[in-house]
């Protein structure tokens, strides 16, 4: 019962941070129509960033911390402006594999300046392990999972009140009736980037709090698409609940199924979901069911 | 097609080469190309075997992408899956090479078939996350099915032997390679122009259109997947007996990655473009490798990752770049310079 739980909490707080990402994914989907393949190399370099700032640098978790976030930024728009933006009105191809290109170049970047494979974040959290029940946790994963919540909570309100949040929503909805209300729509690409990049920021963070900074982080970002694709690709709500089912299901997987396969079968339990999903619901939970015409 | 060259039948009109001037290209190209071990050094050699294996796979995947449309990010785990058939039937079963390059074909084609079955309902995105979702269980499973493919720790594959004749120094692989790959374009500059051929352009271009025209979804994008896998497949085997050595190391999302960013430099939709971009790809990466030490050399406060992380970064950047300001590739950049040559001086 102690293992049942335990599983169960690592894998809703893990599939938290994995919504999160995910988060960044449907945000850019929606409002530009771009999928951002890139999204594992992103949580990668803003880890080792954190880790150059925090650890090489050595500046203190409050100013590190603010200056990770405004790289993000950066590298967003820098991402957006230079890669994405000529490209507009290309075919879905094009777009796809752009972020491939950006992909490629991130993770050569990554091993040019950080060509350590391994490393880890100074320690963000308090040490001692919390109690719950009989499972034994790490603050880690329980501040994971109380920033994801603050950052949906203020996220949805970000969008239900706040001008540009009205503004993504509407582009979402029909870019060419927004920007005959005169709304500049690249620049609503440009900010669904920049958004997108700080979610991968605090994910990849996270993560590394957790579990260290290693080449896995591309995987905790490619494990973001099938939260996306079980919750559906232009569902905010679909990745806030297909995230902590895919963490879940990692561990509860992992857990139990290591004894009757092979070891290490939690890695690409996400990755049968994503086939099980296409085959049988490939809209996803919450997703909007497309009807094509000519 | 110069001018005042004209077709008298449907075969003269249908002929891949059709002037004199053409055969006589061809007889110098194929001069230059089998004499080449004569004068190439065995690392150049190795070169241009490597060159050949990339062509017939990045050529499968430009069936499968540049004519079906179908976006495919998992063809390194489709190589892998070709090459581990041919190193497991020709190591453990000790079959002849041809079996096991047949074979590794077939199972790769197979496997692509099962992962491109989503293909029926879902597109573009959907379609690309499903095969890197492949890509990752194709790799797991062969990293973790230790009895069979060695698992972790790899397997060593035997030289290709076909009867009596033993491929084993760089020089004799680069005939067979070099053969398989012309018969892979020949074969392949005719499928598209065949009924499948055309299909695939016609789902390419807009699939719904293309299912009420009469055209089988199900049946051609199938066979797309199953092409471009099977011709993934022989280049797995071609891989696995030139290295001798397989690893699942070899077949990464990055390389899979790095076969997209190929078809895209070439040209996507043509058959020269794989071959273009290939040679572009492969020919950059040498460049890298001849100057880095060099540059390390001149430059020591160099960061630590210099030599490995720089590959990535300009392939990157030039898949970037291609996307953006030659969207149509080298292939369409040579047939710009060819029709200057031809309306010389005009």
């Amino acid at each position: 019962m102690a293992e049942l739980s335990q599983f169960v909490i690592t894998g809703v707080t893990v599939g938290m941070v994995y919504a999160l990402i995910a988060l960044g994914f449907v945000l850019i989907w929606k409002s530009s129509g771009v999928a951002n393949l890139t999204l594992g190399q992103l949580v990668l370099v803003f880890s080792w960033f954190t880790y150059g700032i925090l650890v090489q640098v050595g500046f203190p978790v409050w100013v590190g911390i603010p200056l990770v976030i405004l790289f993000a930024l950066g590298v967003g728009w820098l991402v957006e402006r230079l890669a994405l933006r000529p490209l507009i009105g290309q075919p879905i191809l094009a777009l796809i594999t752009v972020t491939l290109g950006v992909a490629f170049f991130i993770e050569g970047l990554v091993s040019l300046v950080w060509p350590k494979s391994v490393a880890a974040l100074p320690r963000l959290f308090h040490e001692e392990p919390i109690y719950v029940g009989a499972a034994v946790v790490s603050q880690e994963y329980l501040w994971a999972a109380v920033i994801s919540v603050i950052l949906f909570v203020l996220l949805t309100l970000f969008f239900k009140y706040h001008r540009m949040g009205i503004i993504m929503r509407a582009v979402a909805d029909d870019q060419m009736a927004v920007q005959a209300c005169g709304v500049p729509v690249a620049k609503v690409f440009s900010r669904s980037w920049m958004f997108a990049c700080v979610l991968a920021a605090v994910g990849g963070i996270l993560m590394s709090s957790i579990g260290g900074i290693t080449f896995g982080l591309v995987g905790t970002g490619l494990k973001a698409f099938s939260v996306v694709i079980l919750g559906g690709l232009d569902s905010f709500l679909g990745a806030v609940v297909a995230g902590p089912i895919i963490g879940l299901a990692e561990n509860l997987g992992g857990g139990y199924l290591t004894p009757l396969t092979w070891p290490g079968v939690r890695e690409i339990i996400p990755f049968v979901i994503i086939v099980i999903v296409m085959f049988i619901r490939p809209h996803g939970l919450f997703g909007e069911r497309r009807i094509e015409r000519i | 097609m110069p001018t005042g060259i004209r077709s008298y039948n449907y075969a003269q009109d249908m002929a891949i080469f059709r002037t004199r001037a053409h055969w006589v290209w061809l007889g110098v190209l194929l001069a230059c190309l089998f004499t080449g071990p004569l004068y190439w050094g065995n690392y150049w050699l190795g070169v241009a075997n490597l060159i050949g294996i990339t062509i017939i796979a990045a050529m499968g995947l430009n069936i499968l992408t540049g004519y079906c449309g179908q976006l495919s990010i998992g063809h390194a785990g489709f190589i892998a899956v070709g090459a581990y058939t041919a190193a497991v039937l020709t190591n453990r079963f000790e079959m002849p090479f041809l079996v096991g390059l047949i074979c590794a074909g077939f199972s790769s084609g197979l496997v692509g078939m099962i992962f491109g079955i989503p293909s029926l309902r879902v597109k573009g995105f959907y379609l690309a996350i499903s095969t890197i979702a492949a890509q990752f269980i194709i790799i797991w499973v062969i990293n973790h099915w230790t009895p069979v493919t060695g698992g972790f720790n790899g397997m060593s594959v035997p030289p290709a032997q076909i009867g009596r004749l033993t491929f084993i120094s760089q020089g004799s692989q680069f005939y067979l390679i070099m053969i398989i790959v012309m018969i892979v374009v020949f074969l392949a500059k005719n499928l598209s122009r065949t009924r499948a051929g055309r299909a695939f352009v016609a789902i390419r271009d807009n699939d719904i259109a293309a299912q009420v025209m009469g055209i089988s979804l199900f049946r051609y994008k199938l066979l797309a997947f199953f092409i471009g896998c099977f011709l993934a497949g022989i280049a797995g085997s071609l891989f696995a007996h030139w290295t001798g050595f397989l690893n699942a190391e070899n077949f990464t999302m990055m390389d899979s990655i790095l076969y997209v960013g190929i078809i895209i430099i070439g040209g996507l939709g043509t058959i020269v473009g794989p071959i273009f971009g290939v040679l572009f790809i492969r020919l950059l990466q040498q460049l890298i490798t001849q100057i880095s030490p060099v540059m390390e050399g001149a430059l020591p406060n160099l960061p630590a990752g210099f030599t490995t992380g720089i590959g990535p970064m300009v392939f990157g950047i030039a898949i970037i770049l291609f996307l953006i300001f030659m969207p149509r590739g080298l292939a369409h950049r040579w047939s710009l310079v060819r029709a200057s040559y031809r309306l010389w001086p005009f």
